[in-house]
């Protein structure tokens, strides 16, 4: 090793592009066989899922509890009062003002601007305990309260941003800035992909019919930041074609196409013969993920091998490509099919002036499909290995914003400093519920989860070390966590 | 040590109590573990005290344990709060440092095992046989004043071409590596002229070059691609993606901006060859500068392409703050290469770089009156910049205006004068002086006053077409500039004034006022500054080797990577500011010499003792850029509208894609005819979806200054199957079928059916469609030989090898058939795209070439610089 230690970067780089061309040597694209490739089966049944490519050696870190992540993201910032985190307290005291403690030093959007003297908002919906476990989920969300016991309610979680796209962001990538790489860019770089004919981070995005909120899934909400581009989420379309350009251009058959790829492959095969560059063989392969995408992404969207015992479970827009409910079933059969990180994105949660109205949309689209989820997964045998995580960038502030005589446009404001998450799967203790907020739901009082912390919990269920999946860039280790987080070992199974 | 620090030294604090325990197990008189080559700090003990110490050791005053900081040699000297001196040079066994990286006692030992970055045995030997060598500090090797090195020795004297070449060869001798073989004609034209104009060489122009006689041949080649307008266009984009330039704001509502003007202004600038220096100036302080034009000041725009967040509940101040932070970590990195945004929160973790040293830069971008309300995309201070049509109607318009103005007025007068006296008590006369004027036609009053009207209205639409970029200016009242604790707008702390950082050679000037932008630009393009020279010329080897000489190009601080060449970087940095910072002059030394000129082949020997050619034992071979793959298959097609500047255009884009990401708030305005076939330069760039046919191109949200460069299976999708490449495949391929059928190709060659039919028994044996096609009226034909040949030239230049050729022809032969037993797909695939296709040519003939075509512009060969 010489002292330059920056090229050992790249030199990683490259030795990994390496692995990947042996990793898929070995799993029957030798190099030598390229050129006679014929088209692999793309029904994951009928195919051998393929060995792991890509990644670091040294992951995972330890044996990993999932090998899979679904992130139900909640764009907007769900009402933890609302929903989860029963406050009798806060019923009792409604229409009072907030006392000065709870807000003191704490700073809110300038939509609510100075926070003394806000009334608070009691919940609008009852709330009961469900299961053996007894977790309190309100009547907003029925079908999530059945699959209770399944979940893992994580109700101390804070973050540090009040606006959406800064607090995404920090969910998403530990950073408030863009530019970071996102959760599933950094387990796509460390952990690899495990399908060859469909990427390893997947991202869909949906949101709430007639809302009023009009967020945006920017980018770089699934960016790889500084990693190579290649490790950065594909983004499947609502409508349409999921992936742009899959489809051959009208009049070139399959077949022609196959047969034409096969040409370019001859070619590139003589190239590589002649210029010896590596980056061909690379080139090669890509071509061939190419072809097979034209047809496993189909296949993949193609629900008539579903059962309409399981459609129904999704609730009737399961079928309708663009929902909540499509995307959930779309989540299932990616990690089937060995995808690693599938993040759904669904927005509309921001209510500032719509608790009693907007949010039983919000709920009524997204309850059942998230419930469904994880009831599929568990009785395909894949809840065990698979992480799914629902929450949003904050709750929302226990106060009222709007007037308290007029309830059809009570709302409430952007909260960072208690909100609720909850997980399933993956090696996360079923029927249970971790940390506490206040009476009022205000400030975290027990077993404090913050962002980075629940960051370096995802990450070693996957089998990562937190603090040791790094990557250099601009001259130092960058990490999801940034330089914070700890596991939260009470809530590992 | 070598030389004095030039560092300022910062008072150490926190005391922190350690428990000692010592063991040390390995042996202090051990060899040097680089064997018999000394240490050099900067290549083997620099790294380690960096990624290793300096979290807890280094510059950042907040996070220094136990008062020791090991960047500065006279406190690595010092003895620390413990009392110990942790380097004490010649004595290992003396020196705190040394006794706690050995240590056995997990408290005792350094680094802490809980940071999980412990030392490995070699790093430790390093570290001691420094010590024993005398610990010799080095100063930064980028904050050294740039030298003019001379040329090294060497032995293959006749390999260089310029003094290039004399660094490269010595360091690939000293390696025991050889220069590779020259590129050949064929592919150097197409190397340079991809490397200079961004677009392929004429088939023309590649024949031409290939039979030039003269011994400077590809100098001339050389001039001529600087001299063309496509060299602007080409050198334009990457500075771009530095400016973070977009034609649109970002973030929620995304609305539309008018900086296209700034852009053309760049291209513009390049072709005139604007010197550095002054390109430089103009764009950080143009408006600053006595009696500035107008291009001056709209050069200025470069500070103002960074996003606007209108989003609804923003604090205007923070907003300000953030797009002043943006200019601030811009300029340091495209100037200075270095990364000042660490810097907003604390003090540099690595570089000498303070966050005083950030809000002192800060505070010379500052003085702008942008106040961070709002998100109009045309936030004053703009600068408007009509066309010469809109300027020509706007005075036509005040003309009439003002004529106009004069008629009603006077016509006015007159009224007035009629409605002085009660109506009751006016004359019969009066009255019928008031109906005459107030009834139509006869006075004209109301059509006048129409007339008025609508040439005001006119005018208020010129004006708002006319595109208005944002510029900077400085406010009259100082606005001060503080530390803002963890970078928050709301937690001023200390005030600074403008400066630049300490640890840099300063600015000369008299103090009578504070120092503003110009000062800053001045001092950025000084001589002794020693950054500015240095970066600028790795930006340019990065555009034509892939990589700088410096690979981080976006970091020349210590993290950074160190320069491959060190003494050639320094070298081309001096030569910059003596040609007068003249971008040409450098562009054509790193092109013609012979460095560049090698072959790209990757010899077994090559790959094995250089696998990433750092050392360029020969010419480097990667992916085109995404946005020159499109000009390229435009070109090759003939498609390629080559005309320059103007308002971005909306080439093609799949459906549906800025609908969903807006919620259905913006739709795609498609273009159709010439303007679907400008340079990809021109293609509106509308930030928060990025046009979907590039790839691995910085987002333009922020300054980019290093190429990503990735090969993943959507990019083959895009090629494959996106619009742009299937018509310009199939337009290619009528402009083969044009020219070899109307040039008659000489020898009367054996016709398609012929040839189909041979292959035919030996890869299909399928007579029968053998049968059909020989019914075919015998005209001659060119043979499928001729047809890929023809197309391969178009598409690389170069001549298909045997091998190649056979594999295209039969290709074709195949598609040909494929597409005579379905013609109606023959049909769908020729009319993919805006343009019609030329219904004279024989269709099947024609979509089997396309199809061809369209596999072609996807060969490796085809998306590589070779």
């Amino acid at each position: 090793m010489t002292g330059d230690l920056g090229a050992l970067c790249s030199e990683l780089h490259r030795q990994m592009t390496r692995r990947e061309l042996i990793g898929r040597s070995a799993g029957g694209i030798g190099l030598a066989a390229l050129a006679g490739l014929m088209p692999k089966p793309a029904r994951a049944d009928d195919a051998p899922i393929a060995a792991r490519s890509g990644g670091l050696a040294e992951l995972p870190h330890h044996v990993p509890r999932a090998k899979h992540v679904i992130y139900l993201f909640q764009n907007g910032g769900p009402t933890h009062v609302d929903l989860f985190d029963y406050k009798p307290q806060l019923q009792k005291l409604h229409g009072e003002p907030v006392p000065d403690d709870y807000v003191e030093g704490k700073r809110f959007s300038t939509m609510t601007g100075a926070p003394q003297g806000k009334l608070l908002l009691g919940p609008i919906e009852p709330f009961q305990q469900r299961g053996e476990s007894g977790a309190w989920v309100s009547d907003f969300l029925p079908h999530t309260a059945e699959i209770a016991d399944e979940l893992c309610f994580v109700k101390s979680v804070h973050s540090e941003a009040i606006n959406h796209a800064p607090a995404i962001t920090f969910l998403l990538s530990g950073s408030e800035m863009p530019g970071r790489p996102t959760l599933g860019a950094w387990l796509s770089y460390g952990l690899g992909s495990e399908t060859d004919s469909l990427p390893a981070f997947v991202v869909m995005t949906s949101v709430t019919k007639d809302t009023t909120c009009g967020q945006i899934f920017y980018d770089f909400y699934w960016g790889s930041g500084f990693l190579p581009s290649k490790y950065q989420g594909v983004k499947f379309r609502g409508g349409g074609q999921p992936v742009l350009y899959l489809e051959d251009p009208v009049g070139m058959s399959r077949s022609m196409r196959r047969e034409l790829l096969d040409d370019i492959t001859r070619l590139n095969q003589l190239k590589l013969e002649a210029f010896g560059d590596p980056e061909i063989a690379t080139r090669i392969a890509q071509y061939e993920m190419a072809f097979r995408m034209q047809t496993s992404v189909p296949e993949l969207t193609d629900f008539s091998d579903e059962s309409a015992a399981t459609l129904e479970m999704y609730g009737p827009d399961v079928t309708q490509p663009g929902t909540f409910a499509y995307n959930c079933l779309m989540a299932r059969r990616l990690v089937e099919r060995g995808v690693r990180s599938v993040q759904l994105m669904h927005a509309g949660w921001d209510q500032h002036g719509s608790v009693t109205t907007e949010l039983y949309h919000q709920c009524r689209d997204t309850d059942q499909p998230s419930a469904a989820l994880v009831r599929d997964l568990k009785l395909r045998g894949l809840l065990d290995d698979t992480l799914v995580i629902w929450g949003g960038e904050f709750g929302r502030t226990p106060f009222l914003q709007g007037t308290l005589d007029n309830r059809p446009k009570w709302g409430r404001d952007h909260h960072p400093y208690a909100f609720t998450v909850w997980m399933a799967g993956g090696g996360v203790r079923p029927g249970m519920t971790y940390g506490a907020s206040d009476d009022l739901g205000m400030s975290v009082i027990e077993n404090p989860v913050h962002v980075h912390d629940l960051q370096a919990t995802i990450l070693h269920l996957l089998g990562i070390d937190h603090e040791r999946l790094t990557y250099r860039f601009q001259g130092r280790n960058f990490r999801l966590t940034d330089v914070h987080g700890k596991v939260v070992d009470d809530i590992l199974a | 040590m070598r030389e004095a620090s030039p560092f300022h030294s910062i008072p150490m604090v926190l005391p922190i109590a350690v428990v000692f325990c010592a063991v040390i197990s390995i042996s202090i008189g051990s060899g040097n573990a680089s064997g018999d080559e000394p240490i050099d700090f900067r290549r083997d003990i620099r790294p380690i005290l960096t990624n290793k110490c300096f979290r807890c050791h280094g510059p950042d005053e907040a996070t220094r344990e136990g008062g020791l900081r090991l960047d500065l040699p006279e406190a690595a000297l010092a003895p620390a709060d413990s009392g110990e001196s942790p380097v004490v040079p010649g004595d290992p066994e003396a020196s705190e440092l040394v006794r706690r990286i050995l240590s056995e006692d997990e408290y005792d030992r350094m680094p802490p095992p809980e940071t999980k970055h412990p030392l490995t045995d070699i790093e430790k030997e390093r570290l001691v046989s420094w010590i024993r060598e005398g610990a010799e500090f080095a100063r930064h090797w980028s904050w050294e004043p740039i030298g003019r090195p001379s040329l090294p020795d060497v032995d293959q004297i006749d390999w260089p071409r310029n003094p290039v070449d004399w660094f490269v060869l010595q360091r690939l001798e000293s390696n025991k590596m050889s220069p590779a073989e020259a590129a050949d004609r064929y592919r150097l034209i197409r190397r340079i002229t991809l490397d200079l104009t961004g677009l392929p060489p004429t088939l023309d122009g590649v024949d031409r070059f290939v039979a030039d006689p003269s011994p400077d041949a590809y100098e001339q080649l050389v001039d001529r691609l600087l001299a063309s307008p496509a060299f602007g266009q080409r050198m334009a984009w990457t500075w771009l993606d530095g400016a973070r330039y977009a034609d649109s704001n970002g973030y929620q509502g995304d609305g539309e901006r008018t900086m296209w003007p700034w852009r053309d202004w760049v291209v513009q600038a390049f072709n005139q060859n604007l010197s550095y220096d002054q390109f430089t100036m103009w764009q950080l302080a143009g408006d600053l500068l006595p009696d500035s034009t107008f291009e001056q000041k709209l050069a200025t725009g470069f500070l103002r392409n960074h996003m606007i967040n209108g989003e609804g509940g923003r604090i205007a101040d923070e907003n300000r703050v953030e797009y002043v932070m943006d200019m601030t970590e811009t300029a340091g990195t495209v100037w200075l290469g270095l990364t000042f945004n660490c810097c907003r929160c604390h003090d540099h973790k690595f570089d000498s770089l303070s966050q005083r040293d950030y809000y002192s830069l800060f505070a010379f971008f500052n003085q702008t009156p942008v106040d961070g309300s709002g998100g109009n995309p045309q936030t004053p201070p703009v600068l408007e910049t009509p066309t010469r049509d809109q300027q020509e109607k706007r005075s036509e318009l005040t003309e009439l205006i003002r004529g106009l103005g004069e008629q009603v007025e006077t016509d006015e007068q007159v009224l007035a004068k009629l409605l002085e006296s009660p109506a009751e008590r006016r004359s019969t006369d009066q009255l019928r002086e008031l109906e005459t004027f107030l009834g139509e036609p006869a006075s004209g009053f109301a059509r006048k006053v129409r007339q008025l009207r609508e040439a005001k209205e006119q005018q208020a639409a010129i004006n708002r077409q006319v595109p208005r970029v944002m510029v900077m200016a400085d406010r009259d009242e100082r606005r001060p500039t503080f530390v803002l604790k963890v970078g928050l707008y709301n937690q001023p702390e200390e005030e600074v004034s403008a400066r630049v950082p300490e640890s840099l050679p300063g600015v000369t000037r008299d103090a009578e006022s504070p120092p503003n932008r110009l000062d800053l630009a001045r001092w950025l393009i000084d001589e002794h500054q020693p950054l500015t020279a240095r970066v600028t010329v790795n930006r340019l080897w990065q555009e034509f080797f892939g990589r700088g000489l410096v690979k981080t190009s976006e970091d020349f601080g210590i993290q950074g990577e160190l320069p491959s060449h060190p003494e050639l970087l320094d070298w081309l940095a001096s030569e910059l500011m003596e040609s007068g910072w003249d971008i040409k002059h450098v562009c054509r030394l790193l092109v013609t010499s012979a460095t560049y000129r090698q072959s790209s082949r990757v010899t077994e020997e090559s790959y094995q003792s250089d696998p990433e050619n750092r050392w360029l034992s020969r010419a480097p071979r990667y992916r085109l850029p995404s946005w020159m793959l499109r000009d390229q298959a435009l070109a090759v097609s003939g498609l390629l509208v080559h005309r320059i500047g103007g308002p971005s255009v909306h080439p093609y884009q799949p459906s549906g894609v800025w609908e969903e990401a807006t919620f259905g708030r913006k739709s795609y305005p498609e273009d159709t005819g010439e303007r679907l076939y400008r340079r990809s330069l021109y293609t509106f760039w509308r930030r928060i979806i990025a046009p979907t046919n590039f790839f691995d191109t910085a987002a333009r949200q922020v300054c980019v200054v290093s190429p990503s460069r990735t090969n993943t299976p959507l990019h083959a999708l895009t090629t494959l199957n996106d619009v742009t490449y299937v018509e310009a495949g199939r337009v290619l391929a009528e402009r083969v079928l044009l020219e070899n059928s109307a040039k008659g190709i000489g020898a009367p060659a054996a016709d398609m059916i012929d040839e189909a039919g041979q292959v035919d028994e030996v890869v299909v044996g399928n007579t029968e469609i053998n049968t059909e096609i020989n019914t075919e009226p015998t005209e001659a034909k060119p043979t499928a030989e001729i047809l890929v040949t023809a197309l391969f030239r178009r598409v690389l230049g170069r001549y298909p090898e045997e091998a190649e050729r056979e594999i295209l022809a039969a290709s074709l032969r195949r598609l040909e058939r494929q597409f005579q037993e379905t013609p109606e797909e023959a049909e769908r695939l020729l009319s993919v795209g805006d343009s019609s296709w030329n219904r004279e040519l024989d269709p099947i003939r024609l979509a089997a070439l396309a199809a061809c075509a369209n596999g072609l512009l996807n060969l490796d060969e085809t998306l590589t610089k070779e």
